[in-house]
């Protein structure tokens, strides 16, 4: 589904990935940790479009595809979703609007027909209740006035709704109290299926308690120094990452 | 400059019948405006703005000839509204419909029952420091306009729309109108000054309106300026407040290649409220400015502005806003914020937010920003399936509708954002092309 080969990025003349490589197959569940300022969110928004980045060299494959020259609003067509580390703020856009101008966006590139608002409401009701999100949200400018674990709770409900086949987390987990994690943990979870992906960013082991990943990662200075298996995780937890520096 | 004189010279002539103190009062507001002549780049308070255009044209007075035939009906801004239509200048009575409780008078019959409100020194529409020239020359030049009275105790539910529309013209033609709103004690109105221009010729418009609030008077005000490309407008509107009365004031300038809006507002009793909102649309090289006083000369009055610009194209703009806050005042409430959005990097804007405080017991702010569209937030939208263009066209309507967030009819909401939305499709138009 994804293959990123020797990905090389900077910015501003500062290098920031050193030869990236990564696959990832339908159904899969990567984690990537590393400390901050290590390049995850780098590398996440580079899969998403965002073009402030200098590609030096390397490719990103989706479904067979090159990534790289494709517009951020292709790609999220093509389905790729990535859940901002940091929210924007939007103001005097409308939550619903936006959400509902962005599944229609979706639909009409599937050639399907665009959602009418009775049935986007009855649709968007349900998909609320999955990360227990009060209703009152919607009314509201996008992520105007939400706090932290507001942001990420209305990250993940536009995942539900534009229902992705690559979602890149980023740091889904941070701001969010245990509970909370818990409940986007579950609605993750309920969304996981044999067709889908996903790449979880994170600094900590407890995102991963809650959703099984089957590799991780560990990214030091923007190159991939260890994968593994959920052992890995255990092992970050109890060492820290200096037993990974060269 | 010799042109004005001798428009003036033959308005005299035709109106030989017109009241005594009319005619002295045009001759001396023509002295006072020769005197200062037209604003230059030496004005503090217009030196932005480069008004040669109207110097040096030569538009002469609307005349009833100049009414068209093929005339149907107007295109009001708000279809509840009770239209007073004028056209190129004219007052159409039979396209007007008047509500119980709102008295209309001629500019001469007012001037008999109210020569104070026509005095061009006791309202000084401008800082103190300069009296406003196009208010002198309309006041010269008065040409068209009515008065309006709303009685006390009267509330009138729908809007009061004043449809000021300039048709397809052979020459060069001005208007001078000027309106006068008395709201009595207690009353309450919405009132739409629509200014509507289609005709390629250009034109000059220079309106003066004076909105009196009795106590407890309450006054929602919009003003839409949707003339032609080819105008030239200029514009004072001026506010009296007295004590409790409240102002809702929102503008919204589409049009006009040229664009000068004053507003005053003076809050003359205790208690006041009053909120002034506005958005600037431009593009091509047009230029709108617009000047706003506050002038706090009564205790425990509330002002609030908000102004913004939305600048595409080689476009300039222009925001000077002033509040003053009188000597032993107190409990004054003042906050003014201008926000302008660049959509082209030869756009231009000034912005010159001030405060000018004479008393201690004041709460008051005020800020200005100018920018581009937030990459982040442009991002973000792409992120999610939603066009660049499109994502665009929401960010800025979502910058726009703020604005007008105070109107609380859903339907006239609309109505309004869909203009919005029409000049934003027009705008990226043009970097298509
Ligand atoms: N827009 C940017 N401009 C300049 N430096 C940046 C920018 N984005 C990221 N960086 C730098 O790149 C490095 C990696 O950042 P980031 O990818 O955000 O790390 P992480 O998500 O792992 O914390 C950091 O040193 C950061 O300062
Ligand atoms: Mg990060």
């Amino acid at each position: 589904m994804l293959i990123i080969k020797d990905l090389h990025a900077s910015i501003d003349d500062k290098k920031i990935l050193n030869g990236i490589n990564l696959s990832i197959k339908p159904g899969e569940l990567h984690a990537i940790m590393g400390r901050n300022g290590s390049g995850k969110s780098t590398l996440a928004n580079i899969i998403a479009g965002r073009e402030d980045y200098e590609i030096e060299s390397g490719s990103i494959l989706f479904n067979g595809k090159d990534l790289l020259d494709q517009s951020p609003e292709d790609r999220a067509l093509d389905g790729i979703f990535m859940s901002f580390q940091y929210p924007v703020v939007i103001p005097g856009v409308n939550n619903t609007y936006f959400l509902k101008a962005a599944l229609n966006s979706k639909l009409k590139h599937q050639g399907l027909k665009e959602i009418n608002a009775v049935d986007f409401m009855s649709l968007i009701r349900e998909k609320l209740k999955q990360v227990d999100m009060n209703e009152k949200y919607l009314s509201r400018a996008v992520n105007d006035g939400f706090s932290g674990g507001e942001k990420k709770r209305n990250e993940i409900l536009q995942m539900l709704t534009l229902e992705p086949t690559l979602s890149i987390l980023d740091e889904t987990d941070s701001g969010l109290d245990i509970d909370a994690l818990k409940i986007v943990a579950k609605g993750v979870n309920n969304f996981r299926s044999k067709e889908r992906s996903f790449l979880a960013i994170t600094h900590y082991q407890r995102l991963l308690d809650y959703m099984k990943p089957d590799f991780i990662h560990v990214l030091i200075d923007g190159e991939i120094v260890k994968s593994g298996n959920s052992e890995l995780a255990k092992e970050l937890e109890e060492k820290g990452y200096s037993w990974l520096e060269k | 400059m010799t042109h004005y004189q001798e428009q003036l010279t033959s308005l005299l002539e035709n109106s030989i019948e017109e009241n005594e103190d009319i005619r002295s009062l045009r001759l001396n507001a023509f002295d006072s405006f020769k005197k200062i002549g037209f604003p230059t780049q030496k004005d503090e308070d217009w030196r932005f703005t480069n008004f040669s255009k109207i110097q040096n044209g030569y538009f002469r007075l609307s005349r009833p000839s100049d009414l068209p035939n093929n005339f149907k009906s107007p295109n009001l801004l708000n279809d509840q509204s009770y239209p007073i239509v004028i056209i190129n200048g004219h007052y159409q009575p039979q396209l007007s419909k008047i509500p119980n409780g709102l008295s209309i008078f001629s500019g001469s019959n007012d001037f008999k029952s109210n020569p104070h409100s026509y005095a061009i020194d006791s309202n000084k529409p401008c800082s103190s420091k300069m009296k406003n020239p196009f208010y002198l020359l309309n006041t010269s030049l008065m040409n068209s306009g009515l008065s309006f009275e709303i009685s006390e105790n009267i509330k009138i539910e729908k809007p009061i729309e004043i449809f000021f529309y300039t048709s397809e013209i052979d020459e060069p033609i001005m208007n001078h109108p000027r309106f006068h709103f008395r709201l009595r004690k207690n009353s309450k109105a919405t009132i739409i000054e629509h200014y509507r221009g289609q005709t390629k010729q250009s034109y000059f418009i220079n309106t003066v309106s004076n909105f009196e609030l009795e106590e407890n008077a309450h006054l929602s005000h919009f003003r839409f300026q949707d003339e032609s490309f080819h105008s030239n407008h200029t514009s004072f509107s001026g506010y009296t407040l007295n004590k409790y009365s409240n102002l809702n004031c929102n503008c919204l300038s589409i049009g006009s290649d040229l664009y000068r809006h004053n507003i005053k507002v003076d809050f003359k009793g205790p208690n006041g409220f009053a909120r002034v909102n506005g958005l600037s649309l431009i593009d091509n090289n047009r230029h709108h400015d617009l000047n706003v006083i506050v002038n706090h000369l009564d205790n425990s009055c509330t002002s609030s502005q908000l102004f913004k610009f939305i600048l595409s194209d080689s476009s300039t703009g222009v925001f000077n806003g002033k509040v003053i806050v009188d000597k032993d005042t107190f409990q004054t409430n003042a906050n003014q914020t201008n926000r302008n959005l660049l959509l082209s990097p030869s756009s231009n804007m000034n912005s010159n937010p001030q405060l000018e405080i004479h008393a201690e017991d004041v709460k008051c702010s005020h800020g200005s920003t100018t920018g581009q569209i937030d990459p982040e937030a442009l991002f973000y939208l792409r992120s999610r399936g939603i066009s660049k263009q499109r994502a665009i066209e929401l960010i800025v309507e979502g910058f726009a509708k703020e604005i007008f967030t105070n109107i609380k009819n859903d339907n006239f909401q609309s109505k309004i954002n869909h203009k919005i939305g029409q000049w934003l499709e027009s705008v990226s138009n043009h970097d298509k092309s």
